[in-house]
């Protein structure tokens, strides 16, 4: 295929350039509190986009992706606790077994349409959030601790600087959004899409929905893992609530719709806008000891929600069109 | 187009958002990191508020006072103590991130946190790989003094010792009243607070020749406890061992009046028991509950009487008295500046040396001394079993602090 | 054997007072095809109404249910105006969705920063305590008669919706909008009314629940998610359909919590939900 080199292409690696660039910017990331909210803001834009490729580009909304996020975690957290070696046998395991756990899940469920579904991956989470609070090998309700080690890249730990989990994070979010963006221009995504619209018209052309769900559903998971593992390795520590939660499920919702779902750039954006806002009134606000920040937090997305639901993607469509009438006709 | 300024504009933001150095005024900042919000909010905020009280104490001068560095203006001088809080929300990827903030961005001299053993932990790996301070209150996970740090420094007695002092309690009833207690029955909430001390339980049940029949996890915010309290039934052990916090206490309680569960005596972690507002809702519906206590205004009137002028500071900020554990953060901000002040200077390797070698006097602590060993685990930790009867907790255990006698068997429910 | 009725009766009364919260929320859910998030929130806000009746004025909650159904009304019926009807009809299925999720997040934070993380539970009400005994069998007085309250609740509004003309045009509304709109329904209407009613039911139940449970901020989502999957399971907007799921959801949670073990209460229930969904996707009475 002739590829040629489009304005598009020209924005993505360009951004690639500036974010690997970024630890040299002198004061930025020696502040480790704005080099803690980079780092997790690449972090959660990996994780929303990889639940994008189901939710978003696929049309399947699951609230159930702590679970693969968890397992991944896991994954990570039993190579360094339970066999005291390096961790990245264990995201790579993790990450298969989130996949294969997600086969095995989703199957069954793919038959239920709209709410059904997602409040089956409401009960899901709960299920495997219990089930690991009572599973001791993985040390239950305890969790998992991290020793304390020297930072390395064998280790994936680090504790004088951030520049190892910068880069660390970086690469994650360069993997997952490539990914998608590969996925984008050829035929699953258009396969993805075809679902989303429309499952029975896109079968009647001869679209094998279920194995179009399930691909998405694995890949999916696989990249939710490998973000959980990175969560584990970052936070020094595995447990069951901070992982396989609710809560940590409706993030990688959040973010996505937040962002505007179905789109590439949607979930950076919504990562942009909203862990900045989330660390940041924690930090100066939740001091006051009364959940302000977080009465903040919802009126925003109450206010998103009602205001455009499409995301921060749909505004600057929006702005877009007010912008110039003889634009917008020229792209239609 | 626009995506790629909307990101970069977002970037530059955070950047001039980051804070600017601290002033040069002779001033020590101090960190606490506690649950403000989320499913322990309660115990949080009286833990914030106990050291909040104690940096009120220690920076100005009360005569009327009578501990360590009251009658004195601040410390080392006229160093004034000035306290920066943070929420971890009870989670612990947050406790971590907080932690790294307020040493690098707030530039904190140390941190007192965080409640929750599981948030204790990463907070406190931070802490020990930047080689500073931290200091536990009441964290009762025997794992964090058993990592080999050396910074780390924890006030409260651990669910170990208080399991081994329940176990002993129970083989002095059977010796002294012929109790014939032979069985123990578990419940606790299944996070890491309830599963740890559950595990200590057993292992000190074992150790003192007492079967566990039963072993019940329950799910925290749970919203009925009536199968759990079932199965204690069903299986009818001669006591109970408790820890449940909070809201899931009183559903405890009064699960077991509305079933008419009575075993021969019903003790409990550091908890809902201690907490003397969930006390004084319950009634007498929580009566002849024991427990393990480091504080109770009892325990203050007879043992620690200067702990009462301290506590009315206290109460203006949370309307309640002191509790367990809410005391043992007052006293890590005590003892700390005791060290400091012991140690004339700020240097952490100094200070952690004085805090390392020095007994502390210690009003505040049940014992009246804090002497930390070599693990970090403060060696003169002391708590007592008291009984609840008419909102007073009766101390029962040892018996060079018993008051009254214990009421055992637990009185059935039908008889009160 | 005394056990086995005992756990049964647990079950069924858990299983009433589910119904009650799920009552509400199928309604909701069958006529606009809205998840209300802060489903269990409003229970909150409804108890933290009663509790503060009973705490100042010392009206029981016998009494404060009133008071409590009234508020949540007009909670719903705000809610619904101000956010809900703002984000139907538009191409964002989820919008609805996270907007409750969002004030949820409002509502609870709001409640603890105004009444504290305290837990609150009221003493001296006038079922605090009560029990009856028969045939060896403990039947708890506050939850037998939040059951009777509920099997009430639950048969008003089935006979409303089944019987007035108001019922009918919900049916009407829930079944096809515009053709409803087009037989002269005032559907805007319509929708206001169903979330204040789906609001009232909750106040009902949460006006009487502090007789004996504490009231604190995180009181409501265990109960809000049970009543999604009640709601779920019983086919949304099957009235019966949610009975029937909730006294199923009770029993399960009970006979679970005692036979297997109390730790996997819930997860008994959620595997029970998934199990019947697999077998009928749309719930048990869904259409």
């Amino acid at each position: 295929m002739n590829r040629t080199f489009k304005p598009t292409d020209l924005l993505w690696y360009g951004l690639l350039a500036a974010l690997a660039l970024l630890p040299l910017v002198p004061r930025l990331l020696a502040n480790s509190f704005t080099a803690h909210v980079c780092i997790l803001i690449l972090l959660f834009a990996s994780m929303a986009q990889s639940w994008n490729l189901l939710g978003g580009y696929c049309g399947q909304v699951s609230f159930g992706h702590s679970v693969f996020f968890g397992i991944g975690a896991y994954g990570a957290g039993i190579a360094m606790v339970t066999y005291q070696s390096t961790p990245w046998i264990g995201i790579l395991v993790g990450a298969l077994a989130a996949a294969a756990a997600s086969a095995l899940i989703s199957y069954p469920c793919f038959r239920l349409k709209g709410h059904y579904f997602a409040i089956a991956t409401f009960a899901i989470v709960e299920i495997f959030n219990r089930l690991f609070m009572v599973w001791d090998w993985i040390g239950g309700a305890m969790g998992l601790d991290y020793p304390i080690l020297d930072d390395s890249w064998k280790h994936f730990m680090w504790s004088t600087n951030k520049t190892g989990y910068y880069y660390g994070a970086l690469a994650l979010f360069v993997l997952v959004f490539s990914l998608v963006r590969w996925i984008e221009r050829h035929r699953l995504g258009y396969y993805l899409r075809a679902v989303r619209e429309g499952q029975e018209t896109a079968e009647s052309l001869g679209v094998d929905s279920t194995r179009v769900k399930l691909s998405a559903m694995a890949l999916s998971a696989f990249l939710a893992a490998l973000c959980g593992a990175f969560f584990a390795q970052y936070n020094y520590r595995v447990d069951p609530p901070m992982v396989m939660s609710l809560d940590m499920s409706m993030r990688f919702v959040l973010i996505t719709i937040l962002g505007g779902v179905g789109t590439f750039y949607g979930p950076l954006l919504g990562a942009v806008i909203l862990i900045p806002l989330q660390e940041y009134t924690r930090a100066y606000m939740s001091h006051l000891g009364t959940g302000v920040d977080l009465i903040v937090f919802g009126l925003i997305i109450i206010l998103m929600m009602v205001k455009q639901p499409r995301g921060i993607m749909g505004v600057l469509a929006d702005l877009k069109r007010l912008s110039g009438p003889a634009r917008s006709a020229e792209v239609k | 187009m626009r995506t790629k300024w909307a990101v970069a504009l977002s970037l530059v933001m955070g950047l001039a958002m980051a804070p600017a150095g601290s002033a040069q005024d002779k001033v020590i900042k101090i960190g606490t990191i506690f649950p403000l919000t989320g499913p322990c909010a309660v115990a949080g905020e009286r833990c914030k508020a106990a050291v909040e009280t104690m940096a009120e104490v220690i920076n100005n001068k009360h005569p009327e006072i009578n501990i360590p560095l009251a009658k004195q203006q601040g410390i080392l001088g006229g160093y004034k103590i000035v306290l920066v809080n943070a929420d971890h929300q009870g989670k612990p990827d947050v406790a971590k991130s907080e932690a790294e903030r307020l040493f690098n961005q707030e530039g904190v001299y140390a941190i007192i946190g965080c409640y929750n053993s599981a948030s204790t932990k990463p907070a406190s790996a931070v802490a020990e790989r930047m080689k500073k301070i931290f200091l536990s209150g009441c964290s009762s996970s025997a794992a964090l003094t058993e990592r080999g740090l050396k910074y780390f420094f924890r006030l409260a007695p651990t669910d170990r010792t208080e399991s081994q002092e329940f176990v002993e309690y129970f083989q002095e009833l059977n010796k002294e009243q012929k109790a014939g207690i032979k069985t123990a029955g578990i419940i606790y909430e299944n996070t890491e607070f309830g599963k740890h001390a559950a595990d200590e339980a057993k292992t000190a049940c074992k150790a003192a020749g007492f079967e566990v029949v039963a072993d019940v996890p329950f799910n925290p915010g749970a919203t009925n406890l009536n199968s759990e309290i079932q199965t204690l039934k069903a299986k009818n052990p001669d006591v109970f061992f408790g820890a449940c916090l909070g809201g899931d206490y009183t559903l405890f309680a009064r699960t077991m009046k509305q079933m008419g569960v009575a075993p021969k005596a019903a003790i409990n972690y550091c908890t809902g028991y201690q907490d003397p507002i969930i006390a004084k809702q319950l009634g007498p519906d929580g009566d002849f509950y024991m427990g393990g206590t480091g504080y109770s205004p009892e325990l203050g009137k007879k043992y620690m009487k200067e702990v009462a002028s301290v506590e009315a500071i206290y109460r203006q900020k949370t309307k309640v008295e002191f509790d367990s554990d809410s005391i043992q953060e007052a006293v890590a901000l005590h003892v700390l500046a005791q060290a400091i002040e012991k140690a004339k200077t700020l240097e952490v390797d100094k200070v952690v040396e004085a805090l390392r070698t020095t007994t502390f006097d210690s009003p505040l602590s049940l014992g009246g001394k804090v002497l930390f060993a070599a693990d970090g685990q403060n060696s003169k930790a002391t708590s007592v079993i008291t009984q609840l009867k008419n909102l007073v907790y009766f101390p029962v255990f040892p018996k060079s602090y018993a008051e009254a006698k214990v009421v055992l068997p637990f009185t059935p429910w039908n008889k009160r | 054997m005394t056990t086995f009725f005992q756990v049964a009766i647990d079950g069924i009364l858990a299983g009433m007072l589910y119904a009650i919260v799920a009552a509400g929320l199928t309604l909701i859910w069958g006529v606009m095809d809205v998840i209300n998030f802060a489903h269990g929130d409003f229970l909150m806000v409804a108890m933290y109404v009663s509790y503060w009746l009973g705490f100042l004025w010392k009206v029981d909650p016998l009494v404060s249910w009133i008071a409590s159904a009234a508020f949540i009304f007009l909670l719903g019926v705000v809610t619904y105006k101000l956010i809900v009807s703002r984000c139907i009809g538009g191409k964002s299925a989820m919008a609805p969705l996270l907007a409750t999720f969002g004030l949820s997040m409002l509502l609870k934070n709001v409640c603890l920063n105004r009444f504290s993380p305290n837990f609150r539970i009221l003493s001296g009400t006038w079922l605090d305590g009560k029990k009856w005994e028969a045939a060896g069998l403990v039947f708890s007085m506050p939850q037998v008669v939040t059951s009777l309250f509920s099997l009430a609740v639950i048969l008003v509004l089935w006979h409303l919706i089944r019987k007035t003309r108001t019922g009918w045009s919900i049916q009407a509304t829930s079944m096809d909008r515009e053709a409803a709109e087009l037989m002269g329904i005032n559907t805007e209407r319509v929708y206001v009314l169903v979330f204040g009613i789906g609001g009232a039911c909750l106040g009902v139940a949460g006006g009487l629940m502090p007789s004996y449970l504490a009231t604190h901020p995180e009181v409501g989502s265990l109960f809000g998610l049970i009543a999604f999957v009640i709601v779920a399971l019983g086919g949304f907007g099957s009235i019966p359909g949610s009975l029937l799921a909730a006294l199923l959801i009770g029993l399960v949670e009970a006979f679970a919590g005692f036979y297997i073990a109390p730790v996997f209460k819930y997860v008994a229930v959620f595997a029970v939900y998934l199990a019947v969904i697999m077998v009928r996707p749309k719930g048990l009475f869904g259409w």
